[in-house]
């Protein structure tokens, strides 16, 4: 148990990589599938391991390997999981399995590099969240681009190309300032200690002026607001989803998107909370814009693609509000950022649920223009229950774990800024104006035209992908503090001591004596 | 351990339905809800019978912690008490009848696994709503109900129209919804506890200073904005009349008898609070008011049967929460509890006539039914005398207790609204009696559904029914007509609960209530009027007045519908077309709100996607792009076409332009 729990986040990281490499090299399909399929299991199972090990009492980074790598420069392979990160981590080995599962009837000859740079895109993003050096953290930030440039580029629809190179740029354009602010934080440590250090550990001690860390948080935030996307950096989303084959759109907005959000969590927000306090009102306004501004664009959307893709600027409004919710005090409101954390993790599940269901249809018909469907409820009744529990997470329900999310933030923000909550609160108004017209349009109404009334419902491999993002959004809302309650230590840890931010760490060979609670 | 059989009966019936009998013949789905609701009921009336047995104390049970953040904590925690105890008796009681009757309603459709698992689901969140013992459960079932409520009024999603009406249903309801959550986190910023049990002692007990008085002015307020949407108060009410396209069960048990009164239930369940809020009472009392005189004057014109019985609806609804308004709690949850007994059996009723009638729901249609449905007429009536207050009818003392509360409480000009709108109930209630049960059948020629379109005929069926039209309609089977015998005997009877003592009475029910009903010490003064002496002679003299009201107004409409609509009639149409229009299109409600919120909104929408986001943001966004190119030419770079070098140029600088500033 020692050996595994010291090596397991490595293991998680770069064995699907390895994966991959496999994947490539078998001749036939059928086995490369078998390996992928296997090695995501795997990697399910090794993230139920953290899970199950982690130490819920303990806001401490836990699993934690470390290696120096250029010790003149002090950069160092470090990597652990808190709170933050730890039902990320776990989301991302989930949906992986599924996604091949979605992928497992293709049979086109492009499908073996497809199904290695799936495996190559887990590697890179249990590696971002799971990095706790700056250089090997922007390392796998970059590193996520590539396959997903890729899934876009080569996979993707009429304006792929289009899609994926604004995908890129925007990212790079973001993360390039984020990597200058990095290096300026780098030697600001080094100034400070005389010592060189690439650390997230070390850096987080770095006392700046707030000027100069203004600047910097912006640099970051905008890094990190591009890949959420805040508004008004979201025009990426839309075309990259609408372009995007249907398990891209899904890691996108099950994970990738979550990179932003966390990435404000884990860096922008305690190396400069001076900054991020000055500036919480804008961070804030941009997130109520886009929760409404999101959802009244979603609600013109005739493609139902994009009319998901634009559903995700208003859910992920609600998860910055709910980052950057500050109280009297100048603590942050713990309500409001365990319903952020939350949230991130709903809007996976439910906006991926819902990206595979709109792939279901487009599958079979071809079109995703909500003027060409209506009805399907009459001969898709499995398909139908499917999309309304879909929705009913999204629109925030109660007994679903959008509720939970969302009720939290609104919560949390409201003893915070109560303005900006009643605003935000219109969110849920408009979040069921938009779903329940897609659902209208796609279940409801006549079933009059000849193409549609042919589709079929969806078959077990279909429910086998479904069925469990169905029972984990049901799962979520009812029993949340089964999943939650792991991370709040470290959520509470982060609201009342973010302006003297620092992290314990357990070694992963410590893992196994402390937490068998 | 009856409470969890309680709950859980109608999710396991719902889960079976749903999920493992999808496909099971109607009996075996018909079985299984109503076993399910039967379990549920006895279970619920061994739990009352023990409470009551304890002497009424309440007693909270815990099923397990369920969200906890921070200092909130919202456990799914229940309570029995003489309020809810009463809530879950009606629930399931009437639920159970209204199961039953649903299967012979139902009969023509191919599967109702689909219908009584969301039928099983409504009550199951009912019951959440009414047994839980904080904000947070009550949310659950809040919404829950307004789920299943979509559902079901869009159960023949066919029709566009059915699945637009749920739609709007839900909607509208969320607007409540917010007000209610805002109740929620206002109530937690200020009390630090969502728990009914706490706030009470919390609030009931201690002397409040300004702030918190002030908090509780805008909870209760906010929350009243809740129950405006799922009690169908003005302005959100327009939601439940189109909520009539779900089948009649729907109507009869969420539409009239146990969902829409939620929101009187609430703010029942928190009278401690709004006893502290005069200003949010004068604004409920006067909502109230207002919402029954508006729909009892829409109900007079209808032609549609069941939109008539939603405007009663919406309007007995106004006034149950007219009688929170004035204090009289206790009178608005007596109205309830009579209101769900005849007004469920009145839908029930007009379910058995419209299948009777091959779904038709023109009243103008109908006429002379008597003949061919005698029991369904007899009990109808029962119910009409019920609503319009003929004594000793239940409707007579729940009604009689809300007007004469609402004179003390709110002066001669409250009563006199409610007196008016009793004088409109009794004029539309015997006017559907008469168009639909007496005079000579209009119907038989039985064109097609094509009466016009502003009420829908939205009960109609998707697959053809197996009968041929034009024959003459037939009294229904026992397991339809037996539930409405019970509910005729319980509209008869209940009211016998609240006797007033100046009929010589006890007012049995006021006095169970009492426990319930918790005027804090500062807000006593206010609500003095409440338990002060009155004339005798005032109060007979009003109830006579009343009473008189209704014997006019009834036979008003005896006189002008009781042999088939009068001719005179249509000369009265023509000569107050303006007073008719305005009327019949219900006050052009829905065509404001639809030109003045809808469509701007929509309009903006559109605007803010299709010139905002790929106008202006996404317009600049490339056009960053195109000047990258600009710039990277005139710097005499090779133009390789290559985007990637243009975006290389374009980041450098950045770099270089933030190590400047922050290195100096």
């Amino acid at each position: 148990m020692e050996l595994i729990n010291s090596h397991i986040l490595s293991f998680l990281i770069f064995m699907p990589l390895m994966a991959a490499g496999v994947v490539l090299a078998l001749p036939s399909l059928q086995a490369a599938r078998m390996v992928a399929m296997l090695a995501s299991v795997v990697a399910f199972l090794g993230g139920l391991h953290v899970w199950y090990w982690f130490d819920g009492t303990s806001a401490a980074l836990q699993f934690v390997e470390s290696y120096e790598w250029i010790p003149s420069m002090g950069i160092k392979y470090i990597v652990g999981v808190d709170g933050l990160s730890l039902l990320l981590v776990v989301l991302t080995t989930f949906l992986m399995p599924l996604v091949l599962l979605s992928q497992w009837h293709l049979e086109e000859s492009g499908q073996k590099n497809f199904i290695a740079l799936l495996l190559a895109l887990e590697s890179g993003m249990i590696g971002a969240l799971a990095a706790m050096d700056m250089v090997f953290f922007y390392v796998f930030w970059e590193a996520m681009l590539i396959p997903m440039y890729f899934i876009i580029g080569v996979w993707g629809g009429k304006r792929r190309i289009y899609a994926a190179t604004k995908f890129v740029l925007y990212t790079v354009i973001g993360s390039l300032l984020m990597l200058a602010a990095a290096v300026i934080l780098y030697f600001a440590h080094f100034r400070q200690t005389g010592v060189y250090s690439t650390s997230l550990l070390d850096l987080y001690q770095v006392k700046l002026p707030l000027a100069t860390q203004m600047w910097m948080f912006a640099a970051f935030a905008v890094a990190f607001a591009i890949k959420v996307p805040m508004w008004p950096f979201h025009t990426w989303l839309p075309d990259a989803h609408v372009e995007a084959p249907t398990v891209g759109s899904v890691i996108l907005a099950g994970v990738l998107l979550k990179m932003g959000t966390y990435g404000l969590l884990r860096y922008a927000l305690p190396l400069f909370p001076e900054a991020m306090a000055a500036s919480a009102p804008v961070l804030i306004f941009c997130g109520v814009v886009g929760i409404i501004y999101g959802a009244l664009t979603a609600w013109v959307q005739k493609d139902a693609k994009k009319m998901v893709a634009y559903s995700s600027v208003s859910h992920l409004g609600f998860v910055v509000i709910g980052s950057f919710a500050i109280m009297a005090g100048g603590e942050l409101s713990v309500e409001a950022l365990t319903g952020a954390t939350y949230q991130m993790i709903n809007h996976g599940i439910s906006t991926g649920a819902l990206f595979f269901l709109v792939g279901v249809i487009y599958e079979r018909r071809h079109t995703r223009m909500l003027a060409d469907f209506g009805g399907l409820a009459e001969n898709m009744p499995l398909f139908a229950i499917m999309l309304i529990v879909a929705t009913l997470s999204s629109v925030g329900l109660p007994g679903t774990g959008g509720f939970v999310g969302e009720f939290l933030i609104l919560n949390g923000t409201f003893q915070a800024m109560p303005l900006a909550a009643v605003f935000a609160s219109l969110g849920v108004l408009l979040g069921a104006v938009y779903m329940l017209t897609l659902c209208r349009k796609i279940l409801f109404g006549p079933l009059d035209k000849p193409e549609n009334k042919e589709m079929e419902d969806l078959n077990a491999r279909e429910l086998g992908y479904l069925v469990p993002l169905a029972v984990l959004a049901i799962a979520m809302g009812v029993f949340p503090n089964a999943f939650m309650g792991k991370t709040k230590p470290s959520i509470e840890h982060l609201a009342k001591n973010y302006k003297n931010y620092s992290l314990d760490y357990r070694m992963g060979s410590e893992m196994t004596s402390k937490s068998a609670n | 351990m009856m409470l969890w059989i309680m709950l859980l009966a109608p999710l396991v019936g719902a889960a079976l339905n749903g999920l493992v009998l999808r496909k099971a013949p109607k009996t075996v789905s018909h079985l299984v809800a109503v076993g399910a609701m039967a379990v549920s009921f006895a279970a619920a009336l061994a739990m009352y019978l023990e409470m009551m047995k304890q002497g009424g104390e309440p007693t909270t049970y815990l099923a397990f912690d369920w969200l906890d953040a921070g200092g909130f904590h919202a456990p799914f925690k229940y309570i029995v008490d003489r309020l809810s105890g009463l809530m879950m008796l009606v629930v399931t009681g009437i639920g159970t009848l209204i199961h039953i009757y649903a299967g012979g309603y139902m009969h023509e459709e191919k599967s109702t696994a689909r219908f009584f698992s969301y039928l099983n689901l409504f009550v199951f969140m009912m019951l959440q709503l009414v047994m839980g013992d904080n904000l947070m459960v009550m949310f659950v079932g809040w919404e829950g109900v307004g789920l299943c409520s979509y559902l079901l009024i869009g159960y023949w999603f066919h029709d566009d129209k059915n699945a637009a009406a749920g739609m709007k249903a839900f909607l509208v309801n969320r607007i409540g919804d917010i007000g209610f959550l805002l109740g929620i986190f206002l109530t937690y910023k200020h009390f630090g506890t969502v728990s009914f049990s706490e706030l009470r002692e919390l609030i009931g007990e201690n002397t409040l200073d300004a702030i918190h008085l002030g908090a509780i002015g805008w909870i209760t307020l906010c929350l009243f904005i809740g129950a405006t949407g799922k009690s169908a108060q003005l302005p959100l009410y327009v939601w439940l009349p189109d909520a009539m396209a779900g089948p009649t069960p729907v109507s009869a048990l969420i539409h009239a008898a146990t969902m829409v009164t939620a929101g009187i239930y609430m703010m029942t369940r928190l009278n401690f609070m709004f006893y502290l809020a005069p200003t949010t009472m004068h604004v409920v009392a006067v909502v109230g008011g207002l919402t029954a005189l508006m729909a009892a004057t829409i109900a007079i014109v209808q032609s549609d049967i069941k939109k008539v019985l939603a405007y009663s609806t919406v309007s007995q609804l106004g006034y149950m929460v007219m009688a929170c308004g004035v204090g009289a709690f206790e009178a608005g949850v007596f109205h309830l509890f009579t209101h769900a007994c005849f007004k469920a059996l009145m839908f029930l009723g007009a379910g058995s006539v419209i299948v009777a009638m091959h779904h038709e729901q023109d009243m103008f249609k109908m006429g002379g039914l008597r003949k061919y449905m005698p029991i369904t007429h007899i009990v109808f009536l029962i119910g009409v005398l019920a609503i319009i207050g003929m004594p000793p009818f239940a409707g007579f003392f729940s009604k009689d207790e809300i007007l004469w509360k609402s004179f003390i409480g709110g002066g001669p000009l409250l009563w006199g609204v409610g007196a008016i709108t009793a004088g409109c109930t009794s004029f539309y209630m015997v006017r559907l009696l008469c168009l639909t049960f007496y005079g000579e059948h209009r119907g038989g020629g039985h064109s097609s559904h094509g009466h016009d379109d502003a009420h829908g005929h939205s009960d109609h069926k998707v697959h053809g029914d197996g009968h041929s039209h034009g024959h003459t309609p037939h009294e229904t089977g026992v397991n339809m007509w037996g539930p409405l015998v019970i509910l005729a005997l319980m509209s008869a009877g209940v009211g016998l609960l609240g006797v007033p003592h100046v009929l010589g009475g006890h007012n049995i029910f006021e006095e169970y209530l009492k426990p319930v009903i918790l005027i804090p010490e500062a807000a006593e003064e206010h609500w003095a009027f409440l338990e002060a002496s009155y004339s005798h002679s005032l109060e007979i003299g009003l109830m006579a007045a009343s009473v008189v009201i209704m014997l006019i107004a009834s036979g008003t409409a005896v006189v002008l519908y009781g042999r088939g609509p009068k001719p005179v009639l249509d000369t009265w149409k023509k000569s107050m077309s303006g007073v008719y229009n305005t009327l019949s299109n219900k006050y052009f409600v829905d065509e404001f709100y639809f030109a003045k919120i809808v469509q701007p909104v929509h309009d903006m929408a559109e605007f803010l996607w299709a010139f905002v986001d790929v106008k202006i943001i996404d317009g600049a966004v490339n056009g960053v792009g195109e000047f990258c190119r600009f710039i990277a030419g005139t710097l005499s770079f090779k133009m390789t076409g290559s985007i990637h070098r243009h975006a290389m140029v374009l980041v450098l600088g950045l770099v270089c332009l933030l190590s400047a500033l922050v290195i100096h």
